[in-house]
């Protein structure tokens, strides 16, 4: 279903060349490798709010490479999760899509919708930005390190919340991270950059 | 510069601001013929501008180091310790900088006076009379550029230095930590202090009216300009100063955005609460503050009810609101204060409605190209901030002599003095929102991206109202300023019934003849400007983003 | 701003206006203009901030015009107006143009011959100019002025030659307005002009008393308000607050201190220096302006021309009627305080127009 094929990008230094990489549907990647190695870049190409020097991503057989961010139909989680201040909890929501309750009880935050941003603690937002993703129904998510500045037993914990409610939609994701550890637990299949 | 909006927003702006100043440059050379030699030496060769180079810079280099030397202890104390109220201490301090010059200068005389503490009984006394007004209008920039690195400053670097060899002494603490990290914000502030003081109008026009600064020799002279054949030596006149003027302008504002860049690079990334607990002794720096910060408003409040009475040689007052009473039913003047009201709201709002988008665009443009590490940032940056170089009257004279020379019918067009509203507020949105664009988070418009919104939606429903602080900061001060506005005013624009309120207080304050009530009316219609204004600028102090750092 | 004179609250006290505008109007001849489109009249003057709401609206009343003013700084203001607008003016009428201006203004040819019916000017009034193409509505005369209180006090002495005020007992004194940026500067360095070339007196020229007068600190303001509200100690400045204080005599009117008597409560401590030739017949006019509506311009003139408009010069505006037989009014010592000069300077208005850029620069040179 996603296929990307000779991507390449360089800013100062070429970050990756003739990378390809494809994944099946309701398939879910890890990507780890050294930070400052492209993780993040090739993720932000994926779903367009970067310009790739070359290379060809289609999506469900579309060739997506240069059609808009807002049109691809990708999700992406931020490191740190992107969650508007001027709204709260439901009105996060409400900017992917409206069947809010459900999506924030798949995330396990029911009740949550009235909720401040700021009253979040780190691990809530996440789940929030995970239930926003969702809810605008992408066809492929993408995760850039969204547990790294979790602690330990809460990461893990996500880490394995957010695989089953990927998996029960079948939805394919790719996860960029630098531990291994998180990595095996995530994904059906483990990509290493160098 | 994708969009196309940028694109014209610059061309607009460009167009507003350098039109009429060419066309009234071209028409002054054609009369005056091109002989800068000539025009350079006019000005000690002139009567009436003779020595106001050397007094202009004078005055604006003390009123510089006079406004440090007054704002920066109060900085100090509001930025470093935890005062109760301190929220509205910063309001009253830095108020004075939004109260029309013209009402700060009839304070000043009602407080220094004959009537008032007596202070200025000589020629001597002027200057400095002048030097503390300017110290009392600009000392909100002091406190704006360098509260925040104060406020914000991490404990631990302070307390880090002091267990290190360089942080021992009170010098050492000095030298490697509150110099380096205080010296660009303060040069900053004294830059725009300097442009404000260098360019001042009503303040010379009423303290020191015996001075001449090259503002008020523009103000003088430049009405005769531009005509052949008659008295042509005024073009010389007008060439030199705006030409001195406008150099020395671009020079301070070059360094100002240089420094300014530098000073955001210092600017601590904010700990939430780094405040100590006040020393009282902090309160005699705050105290005489805030004293001086009201002290003028609060004498014109207090002149409009008092009412001369003369018998014989003898002056006494009584009390009264027959000052009111005349100032809104407009017994001495074309218009009474409510329709002058009615005119400065209507021009405030017109001005809103084209500085504001005009301002934003111009921000997001010069922001983008930051973004792009183009070397046209910092000099749209330095383009958006001519107008402060320009001066109100300089702009004044532009659309006088490079617009109305087109057509005689603008003269009588009521939008006509809006031009110079526009073109003197534009810059405070740039200002006020390119910081705020600086500071907006570019993940958040991504987020959005991702999530499918439109370029459209993003607008209304991300960016607007993550930037509705700043936003309202920059409505109120386009509003405020607007509403103060008098150089540009004065030169463009005096007919009658379209008269602003600062144009009419003005008018009021120059009516010839004894009249007990004259002063109190002017007064009362100053007063009601001034509560205006401070209502605007109390209501947005609210809103103002916790510190951010940005210039106003 | 400046110029002592146009206040110019002619206020509510206007009966009906006689004469032709009144029958122009009747006669149909507005069918086309007044009743037409154009029933506004632009009214270019300085900032006479007497000229009150009501005032215009009893002309508006009474003629169905719609006025508008542009008020500028000063009457040479209105001059400036009045060319960089040339050719496309905006406004109708000019007022306050005076004899040192006038002639400018009709040698560039802004001014058109106006239609109203003016009767009963009187002979002084017309001395300067008595033309179709401007209409004198008050007059005064320019002269110094002194405070007594301070000349007794300091035990000075009188004036009795301009060259006494370069004593020394004078320095640093006395205070006028330039001539470069002020109207009664103008008309004061004008007489000095005349004076000192009918002083007997071969070996010294006027520029030569400006330099000695230079030298002994004389105080050189921009406008006649700093030099007799701020600068002069003998005006209702002193009641002031932007008042300083540090000059006992200054070019002003010579019926200055019967306006201050008379708005005092009968009391001044401020009188009129007759100093023959040392006094200046300033007249001021109303014009229509070349372009404009001539209609409107000329009713205005006919108004401000009225036996009830006019008498009221010197309560509203500080300055003598131009009309035969009428004078300044006794109560409060108006009259009693206020001089009419034996003689003063004899300079034509063309002779002013012709020198006048050619004096400021040789008085520019004596006082620098």
């Amino acid at each position: 279903m996603l296929k990307c094929s000779g991507l390449t990008k360089a800013y100062s230094k070429m970050l990756f060349e003739n990378l390809d990489l494809e994944l099946g549907a309701g398939e879910i990647a890890a990507i780890t490798g050294p930070s400052g190695c492209g993780k993040t870049t090739l993720l932000r190409c994926i779903c367009g709010l970067e310009e790739l020097d070359s290379g060809e991503i289609t999506l469900n057989g579309e060739d997506i490479t240069s059609v808009r961010t807002e049109d691809r139909g990708v999700g992406l989680i931020f490191q740190k999760p992107v969650l508007y201040p001027h709204l709260d909890v439901g009105g996060n929501l409400r900017l992917a899509g409206e069947n809010i309750e459900k999506a924030l009880s798949e995330v396990g935050l029911e009740g949550f919708a009235t909720r401040s941003i700021a009253s979040l603690s780190g691990g809530e937002g996440q789940r929030v930005a995970l239930a926003r993703a969702l809810l605008a129904r992408p066809k492929i998510l993408l995760l850039d390190e969204p547990f790294s500045s979790l602690d330990h037993e809460l990461s893990l914990r996500l880490v394995e919340d957010v695989r089953t409610v990927l998996k029960q939609r079948n939805c394919s994701a790719i996860l960029v991270t630098h531990n291994r550890e998180e990595a095996a637990k995530f994904a059906d299949i483990i990509l290493e950059i160098f | 510069m994708k969009n196309i909006g940028d694109k014209l927003s610059v061309l607009i702006f460009s167009s507003i601001i350098l039109i009429p100043l060419f066309l009234a440059l071209d028409r002054l050379v054609w009369v005056a013929g091109f002989d800068p030699v000539r025009w350079f030496s006019s000005i000690e060769a002139n009567h009436l501008s003779q020595g106001s180079v050397g007094f202009t810079f004078l005055q604006a280099i003390l009123s510089t180091i006079a406004t440090i030397a007054i704002g920066l202890p109060i900085a100090w104390q509001l930025g470093r310790y935890k005062w109760r109220g301190t929220g509205l201490m910063r309001a009253v301090l830095t108020m004075p900088f939004v109260i029309p010059s013209i009402i700060a200068a009839m304070g000043f005389l009602a407080f220094v006076g004959p009537h008032g503490m007596g202070l200025r009984a000589d020629q001597d006394t002027h200057l400095w009379t002048l030097i503390i007004a300017h110290a009392w209008f600009n000392m909100a920039l002091v406190i704006r550029f360098t509260e925040p690195v104060l406020s914000t400053l991490d404990r631990d670097l302070e307390d880090q230095l002091r267990l290190l060899p360089g942080g021992k002494t009170f010098w050492g603490k000095l030298k490697n930590l509150w110099i380096p990290l205080l010296t660009p914000s303060i040069a900053a502030a004294a830059c725009m202090t300097f442009i404000f003081s260098f360019t001042s109008f009503a303040l010379v026009r009423w303290i020191t009216p015996l001075e001449s600064t090259l503002e008020t020799v523009l103000a003088d002279v430049g009405e005769r300009a531009g005509i052949l054949g008659y008295e042509e030596y005024t073009n010389d006149l007008v060439l030199a100063s705006s030409l001195i003027q406008f150099t020395v302008m671009l020079a301070s504002l070059w360094l100002m955005s240089w420094l300014q860049e530098k000073r955001q690079s210092l600017l601590p990334q904010a700990s939430e609460n780094s405040n100590l607990k006040p020393n009282p002794r902090g309160l005699l720096i705050l105290v005489p503050g805030l004293f001086f910060a009201l002290a003028p408003l609060v004498t014109v409040a207090w002149s409009s009810f008092r009412i001369p009475v003369r018998e014989q040689g003898e002056l006494t007052y009584h009390w009264g609101v027959e000052g009111w009473i005349e100032a809104w039913s407009g017994g001495y003047s074309n218009t009474g204060v409510g329709d002058a009201l009615l005119n400065s709201l209507g021009y405030a709002g017109i001005t809103l409605i084209v500085a504001l988008p005009l301002g934003w665009s111009l921000a997001k443009t010069i922001h983008e190209l930051e973004l792009s590490k183009s070397k046209w940032a910092r000099i749209l940056d330095v383009f958006t901030m001519l107008p402060f170089a320009f001066s109100a009257v300089m702009i004044g004279l532009g659309v006088l002599l490079g617009i109305l020379k087109l057509d005689g019918e603008l003269n009588s067009l009521w939008l006509l003095p809006v031009l110079p509203h526009i073109m003197l507020t534009t810059p405070f949105v740039v200002r006020i929102m390119l910081p705020a664009f600086r500071g907006l988070d570019p993940s958040y418009d991504e987020g959005a991206r991702i999530l499918g919104l439109s370029h459209r939606a993003r607008f209304w429903k991300i960016k607007l109202p993550l930037l509705r602080g700043p936003l309202l900061v920059a409505i109120t001060f386009t509003l405020a300023m607007s509403l103060g506005e008098f150089g540009a005013s004065w030169v463009v624009a005096r007919s009658g019934e379209w008269d602003t309120l600062p144009v009419l207080i003005d008018s009021l304050r120059s009516r010839t003849g004894w009249d007990p009530l004259i002063q109190p009316t002017a007064a009362a219609a100053a007063t009601t400007l001034m509560l205006i204004t401070l209502l605007l600028f109390l209501t947005v102090e609210r809103f103002r983003p916790k510190g951010e750092g940005g210039m106003f | 701003m400046r110029a002592g004179t146009l206040v110019f609250a002619l206020l509510l006290i206007m009966p009906t206006i006689s004469g032709c505008i009144t029958d122009i109007i009747d006669s149909g001849f507005e069918n086309d203009q007044v009743t037409g489109p154009d029933t506004e009249l632009v009214i270019v003057t300085y900032d006479v901030s007497g000229l009150t709401d009501s005032m215009l609206a009893e002309f508006e009343n009474q003629t169905g015009f719609e006025v508008t003013l542009i008020k500028l700084g000063d009457a040479g203001s209105i001059l400036d107006h009045l060319l960089q607008h040339k050719g496309a003016q905006s406004a109708d009428l000019a007022l306050g143009l005076d004899n040192t201006y006038l002639q400018t203004a009709i040698d560039a040819g802004v001014l058109v011959e106006h239609l109203a019916q003016v009767e009963n000017l009187s002979d002084s009034a017309l001395e300067p100019y008595d033309g179709p193409l401007a209409v004198p509505f008050d007059q005064g005369w320019i002269c110094l002025n002194y405070d007594t209180d301070k000349v007794d006090g300091e035990n000075l002495t009188i004036p009795i030659s301009l060259w006494d005020l370069t004593q020394e007992e004078w320095r640093g004194r006395v205070v006028v307005p330039s001539p470069a940026t002020s109207s009664p500067g103008r008309a004061f360095m004008t007489t000095t002009t005349d004076y000192f070339s009918n002083d007997g007196d071969n070996s010294t020229e006027w520029t030569d008393w400006w330099s000695a007068m230079s030298d002994n600190d004389l105080i050189i303001t921009s406008g006649w308000s700093e030099a007799y509200e701020t600068h002069y100690t003998g005006g209702y400045g002193e009641w002031t607050d932007g008042h300083i204080g540090d000059a006992y005599l200054t070019v002003s009117y010579c019926h200055s201190p019967g306006v201050e008597a008379y708005f005092g409560g009968n009391w001044t401590h401020s009188a009129a220096l007759d100093l023959d030739g040392a006094s200046f017949h300033q007249v001021e006019y109303v014009a229509a302006i070349d372009g404009g509506n001539l209609i409107a311009a000329s009713a205005f003139i006919e108004y401000l021309t009225s036996e009830s408009v006019n008498a009221n010069m010197p309560i509203e505006n500080y300055m003598y009627p131009a009309l035969d037989g009428m004078d300044l009014p006794e109560p409060d010592g108006y009259r009693y305080h206020s001089i009419v000069p034996t003689t003063s300077a004899d300079v034509s208005m063309s002779t002013i127009a012709v020198e006048m850029d050619d004096w400021i620069s040789d008085w520019n040179a004596a006082v620098l």
